[in-house]
């Protein structure tokens, strides 16, 4: 043990007496701690700007004047989708899909991106973010730093002076990669910093430590390769020159080769053409502004029968709001039955994408890291869900209004008979029907599920590489 | 019993490097508290030879033994009883002497005291002024000092030197030889590979002559005498075995 500290401590002295590792190290932590600095400050903006924006739509429907509840159904509402605490450190997919939804009756709009300055300030770079700085940038640096760890030593012949000392390949395979693993530790600050931030805004700690877990293995697995090539190679050049063509292969070439893979295979139907489809779905369901639509006959026909009169001004519900509640419900199902659809192959490709983990580690970790900060599809998937359960949730609302509080009479008469029109609206109170909306992220337990067929694949890179570098090790040669 | 006084022992020893078989079964023995001087020229195995004792390189036939031991059964024990000089003195450029005696003899096991380490420096005659500079400064002979210091200061009974006088001036090479004989009186075996055939006879009890790979001579000092220098040279340049 003794010799493995030993052999750690020399590996850093090197390390510290030479300027190329300094220099890479330096310039490594420049750049993640502005990503940081960065990534914190848009995504705090933006947390701001969505809460603000959330409350003031609130408080703007909640401030409309008595009319007509359908007007209410027209007016429609907005919902934001508040950024999780660990999004400052990964966005995820939070940067590609809208963070904010219309919401109105007889239709599900898509999220759209909130308007807010913040994101545009930074304009092509909002890309890099830390868990990007990690996932393609620190495995350069681990390279710099682990390639030669037993090369350069094979090289300028240190390797058998160290062995002729009595120590075995393995304790000096172990001493460089404590070294290593102490390096990427440190490396690991700027994220601890991060995530004890996150706790800061509400995350749990749990959380947060799960990601710096899985930076941890991820780096681990580039640190491992780098030594068992080390090992293995005759000359540092070959060294150097195999990890940067691994690098480039699992951190540019594969993942978006899996990208493409997982379109081409699950392709999701275009807008449009699933647009038309589902527009001639809808119409057969009949429009429920028009109660005399041939899609409503047999709903009229059991009213009357249930409250045994003949005819609809005779009902003691408005036949209008009946029609606008059963119509809406309607849709929506035929709405989510192809939501449900979309998002199904969502999930496929998402799954699809994952399972590309077990080729390439950026992969893995990307997915996991996502699925961590609660920044992947799932979540994004659920603030879709919850949105258009608000949504139908206060269209509803406002139909059962409009069928019990509006008399029949009244509500076919009102464009021309102005007293009429006037007994058509109800109480701006009542517009409190509409619930606030705060989207939370998933709790801890089902996000870590959700991350732990990655984590999985992390963990059997890890498992390979060290029992190939152990036993690489145990067979060194001078 | 004859055994239990030998050191090394090299029994019907083959290896094959790079698809060539540059040790044909070579069968020598160094003796506690001998000197034996491996003489050949380059690439004649001598190298290779003192790399068996280390275990460094797979063995295609024959045996090696340390301390009766096989080599192959206990790397580790074999590598802690002998101080291993290479051809080549290896150290870390980026440490000055004092660093790096004391971490590889840290690697050993033996953390040497600052003292024995000076005494040691002093020994080789390695400038104090030289002694805080890193070796990325040192000539050829003052790292062949360090190395030769390092291997002192792993106080084992025994000495395996790869050419240990390349790179020293003359006068560098004759209390070299000095410290060998000291080291010998004190007990210490020393295999020793040279292809300086006076150096040779001037230290070693015994000299064994390699020829491409095999061991076509050995001369023995007579008592409280050296080895007749001519002799070992004339066979040293002729092209027939002895
Ligand atoms: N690393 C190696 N790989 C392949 N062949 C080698 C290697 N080292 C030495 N040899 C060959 O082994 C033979 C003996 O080399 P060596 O023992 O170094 O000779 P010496 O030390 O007597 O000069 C030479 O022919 C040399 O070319
Ligand atoms: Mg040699």
């Amino acid at each position: 043990m003794s010799h493995v500290l030993l052999l750690a401590k020399e590996e850093w002295r090197f390390w510290l007496r030479s300027n190329l590792a300094l220099s890479a190290a330096i310039l490594f932590l420049v750049l993640l701690v502005t990503t940081a600095i960065l990534t914190t400050v848009r995504i705090a903006e933006e947390r701001h700007a969505r809460e603000h924006h959330q409350e003031k739509a609130e408080s703007t429907f909640l401030a409309q004047p008595d009319r007509h509840p359908h007007r209410m159904v027209h007016y429609g509402h907005y919902v934001f989708r508040t950024p999780s605490p660990l999004a400052a450190f990964d966005p995820g997919l939070d940067s590609v899909t809208g963070q904010s939804m219309f919401l109105e009756g007889h239709q599900q709009n898509s999220a759209t991106f909130a308007v807010s300055g913040a994101s545009a300030d930074l304009g092509e770079f909002a890309w890099l973010t830390p868990a990007v700085v990690y996932q393609l940038f620190a495995p350069l640096l681990i390279i710099l730093l682990g390639h030669g760890a037993v090369v350069r030593e094979r090289e300028s012949s240190t390797l058998a002076t160290m062995l002729a000392q009595g120590i075995s390949g393995v304790t000096v395979l172990y001493g460089k990669a404590l070294a290593l693993f102490a390096a990427i530790l440190l490396m690991l600050v700027p994220l601890l910093v991060s995530g004890g931030a996150a706790v800061g805004r509400g995350e749990t700690v749990l959380a947060a430590i799960l990601m710096v877990a899985v930076y941890f293995l991820y780096l681990s697995i580039w640190g491992l390769l780098a030594l068992f090539l080390s090992v293995l190679s005759a000359r540092r050049a070959t060294a150097l020159a195999t990890l940067t063509a691994l690098w480039l292969a699992l951190t540019l070439l594969l993942p978006s080769l899996a990208v493409s893979n997982a379109a081409r295979f699950l392709p999701i139907a275009g807008q449009i053409e699933t647009g038309l489809v589902m527009l001639s779905d809808l119409r057969k369901l009949g429009d429920g502004h028009n109660v005399n639509d041939p899609a409503f006959d047999r709903l009229r026909r059991d009213l009357l029968k249930q409250y045994g009169v003949e005819t609809v001004e005779e009902l003691p519900v408005n036949l209008r709001g009946v029609v606008a509640e059963y119509s809406e419900s309607r849709l929506t199902d035929k709405l989510n039955e192809y939501a449900d659809r979309r998002m199904a192959m969502e999930q496929k490709q998402a799954a699809l994408l994952a399972r590309h983990g077990w080729l390439s580690p950026l992969l893995a970790t990307a997915d996991a890291s996502r699925a961590i900060a609660a920044t992947d599809l799932n979540n994004h998937q659920r603030f879709l869900k919850e949105a258009e359960a608000l949504r139908f949730d206060f269209v509803q609302g406002l139909n059962r209004l409009h069928a019990s509080k509006l008399a029949y009479i009244d509500d076919i008469k009102r464009s021309s008979d102005q007293q009429a029109e006037k007994r058509t609206r109800v109480s701006g109170e009542n517009w409190k029907l509409l619930k606030d909306f705060r989207f939370k992220p998933d709790d801890v337990g089902t996000r870590a599920g959700n991350a732990w067929p990655s984590v999985l694949a992390l963990l059997v890179w890890f498992a390979v590489l060290s029992i190939a570098s152990v036993r690489a090790a145990g067979r060194i040669r001078l | 019993m004859l055994s239990n006084r030998l050191r090394l022992q090299a029994e019907e020893l083959r290896v094959i490097r790079g698809g060539k078989e540059v040790l044909k079964g070579i069968t020598f023995a160094v003796a506690i508290g001998e000197v034996y001087g491996l003489l050949g020229g380059n690439g004649a195995g001598k190298s290779t030879t003192l790399l068996t004792f280390l275990g460094f390189l797979d063995l295609a036939g024959g045996n090696a033994r340390v301390n009766d031991a096989l080599v192959s059964e206990d790397v580790v024990a074999a590598r802690r009883s002998i101080a291993y000089l290479p051809e080549s003195a290896s150290l870390y450029e980026h440490l000055n002497a004092r660093e790096n005696l004391r971490y590889f003899l840290g690697l050993a096991g033996s953390a040497g005291d600052d003292e024995s380490m000076e005494a040691a420096l002093d020994r080789v005659a390695l400038p104090a002024e030289a002694r805080d500079r890193r070796l990325a400064d040192y000539s050829k002979g003052m790292r062949q000092k360090v190395a030769i210091a390092l291997a002192i200061l792993r106080n084992t009974d025994t000495l395996l030197l790869d050419e240990p006088t390349s790179g020293l001036d003359p006068t560098a090479i004759d209390e070299f030889h000095d410290l060998v004989r000291t080291l010998a009186d004190d007990g210490k075996t020393v295999l020793m590979v040279t292809h300086d055939v006076y150096g040779a006879c001037q230290v070693a009890d015994r000299i064994g002559l390699l020829r491409d790979g095999r061991l076509v001579g050995e001369f023995s000092a007579p008592a409280g005498g050296r080895i007749d220098t001519e002799a070992v040279h004339r066979a040293f340049s002729s092209r027939e075995a002895v």
